[in-house]
């Protein structure tokens, strides 16, 4: 067996060892409000289809939520990051926004908009919304300088330009505001179905408090976090499939 | 001076009165009912009010502390744990596992479980905040200290530098830069997982005060806390960055010169 | 003046008031069909400068450039650049044919399987047969900018403009890149405009040098080069024609270096 496959074997004692503590532990207070793992695998069992209904509608709400911002973000960096006159001077505004953060415009949302999809929407785009706007900005704004005489040089037009050059050498910058939006947009979604209960994952989560099932609580968790990190998985794999030429962009083969 | 120069110059007032400037126009306008989009004097109006009656004064405190005792704490766990790992490969992947695992689950999500564990004070706001928060300094721990140079290293081990005094006065040193970016992006998530905390399970605190404002539907009191809110963030990243300057003054030089 | 490409009085300078710091100054030189012509300066006097201004990139402060005529505004049809940044210059999302393919788009009266079959010709012809599916990063600094001249081959423009193409290949491959310029640009009936600080360069690859003073530039000296092609990196170099130009030309430069009066 290589290191490398011995290591990743043993390296499992860690989380192996969490459960096992986990579990003394749980045994020790003997309570339902201290399940075990053993516990929470049953709920798991128990409650699988309701968790992953409620995912679902989780998981959709993030979705529309993160087309918003791009649909609008991204057009708004590029022009921001382009005319460089109306960017640089409202940088601040953007790093006023940046220093709010999304749970605390959810009170405000509530007053307006009340608990029902469309607010938790506009939450999740304003989430997603942020990193998306800074990143397209900072990579419209700063394109090396050479590609632009590049450009010229080949007597491309200002919109063959803008089409051919200066999007696809953003695309990187971009991609990655995007993989953070969408990580934001997750979060956010669970997050505002705890505040804003009316369905979804967060709302389960909430409930199971109330009703004092605390194991399928922590089943919710669970599916929380494997769906995160599948999403998470899988705009990696796009990221390394679209712009493979970025990541291998280094120093020539010699 | 031409014109661009001087709107460049002048961005930041600039900004804070479109922003003012604008929203006055909104309200002068009546689009919005007022309930909803308060005046800028009603909300400074209302702000000032909260300061002098003491309410906000004690919540804003309670809210940075938590925040910022709880960003500490996650910090030195973080890159304690980071030193391990660099000492460890197993530890380092079997901390991998936790963290792949942990770092996708939204704060608010650990609350009403942990309410149950931990009950409603400190500890809870402990667990959560250092639950969440310690992934960023730690994750940028170990890719900083495995990346330490090794013309750095061989310089260190020309000098007699034991294993142990290597880390301590060459990794870690050049590991900081790296680190003190870590905990940046913790100070974020350390103030969100607090007030995300607050308005789930708390009964003090800034969180806790916006949503109860909130249902009492008074929304002057509202925005002036959302000022506050985003106050907060400037703080707390004006304090890691005064640390970070302290710290590693020595790397912001050498990234700041020019070419 | 006459010539493929022409300067007239070019003038360029930054800033203003006190803080003006003129880079070029009252240069004129004249570029006739077919020539392989070379730049040649001591360090900083605004060569690259004085390219970006021939090539349209950048506009001068006083007097013009006329290409065919015209009075260059940006770079006009008919007219390549080579730049030196080669890992820069080259679209990484684009492979080496892609990129050659790239600088054809305004070449008319070619379909596209034309057009590619051309390109597979001239990168062929640069010795990279077999990398055209190859991404740039993929392939080492020469090649690369082996890709690069290809694409201002490719783009059929009547003038090359060369910004220190050899500057950061290595030396080896450098005699190799010279010869197979020198090559290429015979073949494809290119006229040509080196700019380089390495004299020997210069000489080798010229019909004409063109000498630039220190900052604020213009051209002090124009050397014809009287060396038969095809030339060769042995016996040209030992030429006694050859040393003759490559001694008046440094000397000329040491001179301008050290301040001293120009002969």
């Amino acid at each position: 067996m290589t290191r490398e496959r011995r290591i990743a074997l043993l390296g499992l004692l860690v989380p192996l060892g969490i459960i096992v503590l986990w579990q003394a532990a749980a045994m020790m207070q003997k309570t339902p409000l201290f399940p075990g793992p053993g516990k929470v695998v049953v709920a798991l069992w128990t409650n699988y289809p309701v968790i992953l209904k409620e995912l679902g509608i989780t998981l959709l709400r993030a979705a529309i939520g993160f087309a918003v911002a791009v649909v609008t973000m991204i057009p708004l960096g590029i022009f921001l990051g382009r005319v460089r006159a109306v960017g640089k001077v409202l940088e601040p505004l953007m790093d006023m926004l940046a220093t709010l953060p999304p749970p605390a415009i959810i009170p405000l949302v509530m007053l307006f908009a009340g608990t029902g999809d469309g607010a938790k929407i506009v939450i999740i785009a304003y989430a997603a919304a942020v990193p998306l706007l800074m990143n397209t900005y900072e990579a419209s704004h700063s394109i090396h300088p050479m590609l632009s005489k590049v450009a010229k040089s080949l007597h491309l037009s200002r919109f063959e330009t803008m089409r051919l050059i200066d999007w696809p050498s953003s695309l990187p910058m971009i991609v990655t505001g995007a993989r953070l939006a969408i990580a934001s947009s997750l979060l956010v979604s669970v997050t505002s179905e705890m505040l804003l209960s009316t369905n979804g994952i967060g709302t389960y989560l909430q409930r199971s408090q109330e009703t004092f099932k605390i194991d399928a609580g922590l089943a919710g968790i669970a599916f929380i976090s494997l769906a995160g990190i599948l999403v998470n998985a899988g705009v990696f794999r796009l990221e390394k499939k679209w712009l493979f030429w970025h990541y291998r962009d280094q120093r020539p083969a010699e | 001076m031409n014109a661009a120069l001087l709107a460049e110059r002048l961005r930041v007032p600039i900004c804070i009165a479109l922003v003012l400037g604008s929203w006055q126009v909104i309200f002068a306008l009546g689009v919005v009912p007022e309930k909803y989009f308060p005046s800028i004097p009603t909300i400074a109006v209302a702000f000032w009010q909260m300061l002098t009656d003491g309410t906000v004064i004690s919540a804003w405190a309670t809210t940075f502390l938590r925040a910022l005792i709880g960003l500490v704490g996650a910090a030195v766990l973080g890159i304690a744990l980071a030193i391990l790992s660099d000492l460890s490969p197993v530890l380092s992947r079997g901390i991998r596992y936790v963290s792949d695992v942990l770092q996708p689950i939204p704060p608010a999500a650990f609350v009403p479980m942990a309410v149950f564990m931990l009950g409603l004070g400190t500890k809870l706001y402990a667990f959560v905040i250092i639950l969440v928060t310690v992934w960023p300094p730690y994750l940028n721990g170990v890719a900083a200290l495995a990346g330490v140079g090794p013309v750095q290293l061989n310089t260190g081990r020309m000098f007699g530098l034991s294993n142990w005094g290597l880390l301590w006065r060459v990794k870690l040193p050049a590991a900081l830069p790296e680190i003190f970016t870590g905990i940046r992006y913790a100070a974020t998530i350390s103030l969100i997982a607090v007030i995300v905390s607050e308005m789930l399970a708390g009964r003090d605190g800034i969180g806790f005060m916006i949503f109860k404002k909130a249902f009492a539907l008074r929304t002057p009191e509202v925005f002036g806390l959302m000022f506050l809110v985003a106050i907060n963030g400037v703080l707390l990243n004006g304090l890691v960055n005064l640390l970070r300057r302290r710290l590693t003054g020595w790397h912001i030089g050498m990234m700041e010169r020019p070419e | 003046m006459t010539g493929l490409l022409t300067a007239s009085g070019v003038g360029k300078s930054y800033g203003i008031g006190s803080a003006r710091m003129p880079i070029i100054d009252g240069l004129n030189l004249s570029i006739a069909k077919g020539e392989f012509v070379s730049l040649v300066g001591p360090s900083g006097c605004g060569k690259t400068t004085l390219l970006m201004c021939l090539s349209g990139l950048l506009a001068p402060s006083e007097g013009a450039v006329r290409f065919k005529g015209e009075t260059v505004t940006a770079p006009p049809i008919g007219l390549s650049v080579v730049f030196q940044d080669y890992s820069r210059s080259l679209l990484p999302w684009k492979t080496n044919l892609e990129n050659v393919l790239f600088g054809m788009r305004r070449v008319v009266g070619m379909d596209t399987a034309a057009k590619k079959a051309k390109a597979a010709e001239i990168i062929a012809a640069v010795g990279l047969s077999g990398f055209e599916g190859h991404y740039p990063w993929q392939v080492s600094g020469g090649m690369q900018q082996r890709v690069a001249i290809a694409r201002g081959i490719a783009s059929q423009s009547e003038l090359l403009l060369l910004d220190e193409p050899l500057a950061a290949v290595d030396a080896q491959t450098r005699a190799d890149m010279q010869d197979l310029l020198l090559d290429l640009a015979k073949r494809f009936n290119q006229t040509c405009v080196l700019v380089t600080h390495d004299v020997e360069e210069a000489v080798y690859m010229a019909d004409r040098v063109l000498v630039l003073g220190p900052r604020p530039t213009r051209v002090v000296r124009e050397i014809k080069v009287d060396l038969p092609k095809p030339r060769d990196q042995l016996t040209t170099r030992e030429d006694p024609a050859f040393l003759h130009a490559r001694h008046e030309v440094m000397a000329l430069i040491r001179a301008m270096r050290q301040g001293k009066a120009l002969a």
